[in-house]
């Protein structure tokens, strides 16, 4: 789909007023094709980025820019089944996904 | 939703913070953008049944005591699209989500005599504000 979301950046600007992203480590579930994976990667979060749609991942795994593959892990899974330890992330972001 | 939420607090480190960011509960407007000006052409009748959902089941993790709100805001957000193909495809998505949505075909023969239109580049966009609530984790045995 050729569409640009936000080009105005109005999302991260949000985001920034949340907390310090600088080496959090984040949840982000729902992650989708990682639009707004590499967005917190770049505010300096290491995401876990989540999506239940194995072909969304695989895109998602496809479009990681070399300067993120440190930040970035991609899962598929589902919300409702985190396979995380308890008490393991600063952040959970749910990213038009609730 | 509500056991999403209820596996995002497992996760979380004590007082970690979750943010809920997704579109806001209004019908998104679509028009042409040249140079600069929006010019709506209309309103989406999209299906907003899950969005009132999430409200819901926010409501009800905060009602349960597993979050506190920190704080919550709205703010524009635009999608921008250069042909009426992108912009077909983004309207069948929506029917795709629910069988209670309106054939959009009126919105689509709108958006194509808008482009057909002489004069300088044209975009579409789809505008519709995003919400973020931002919750902190309570401790639920504190």
């Amino acid at each position: 789909l050729g569409i640009e979301i936000d080009p105005e950046q109005n999302e991260v600007r949000a985001l920034k007023r949340v907390t310090n992203w600088r080496r959090e480590r984040v949840a982000e579930i729902g992650c989708g094709d990682g639009r707004l994976t590499l967005r917190l990667a770049r505010l300096g979060a290491f995401v876990h980025a989540i999506d239940p749609d194995a072909k969304l991942i695989r895109t998602a795994r496809t479009k990681l820019p070399k300067r993120f593959a440190k930040r970035i892990r991609y899962h598929v899974g589902e919300a409702e089944h985190l396979d995380f330890a308890n008490e393991s992330f600063d952040l959970a972001v749910f990213a038009w996904a609730l | 939703m509500v056991h999403a939420l209820r596996e995002a607090h497992r996760v979380l480190k004590p007082n970690g913070i979750l943010v809920d960011l997704r579109p806001a509960l209004v019908h998104r407007r679509v028009g042409i953008e040249r140079a600069g000006r929006f010019r709506q052409l209309g309103r989406m009748y999209e299906s907003l049944d899950d969005d009132r959902k999430a409200n819901r089941s926010v409501a009800l993790v905060l009602r349960a005591g597993l979050f506190n709100v920190e704080w919550r805001t709205q703010f524009d957000c635009r999608r921008v699209m250069d042909s009426l193909s992108d912009f077909r495809t983004f309207v069948d998505e929506f029917a795709a989500l629910g069988t209670d949505v309106p054939p959009h075909d009126w919105l689509i023969q709108r958006v194509q005599r808008a482009l057909e239109t002489r004069g300088s580049a044209k975009k579409i966009v789809v505008r519709g504000p995003l919400m973020m609530n931002v919750l902190r984790k309570r401790d639920v045995g504190a």
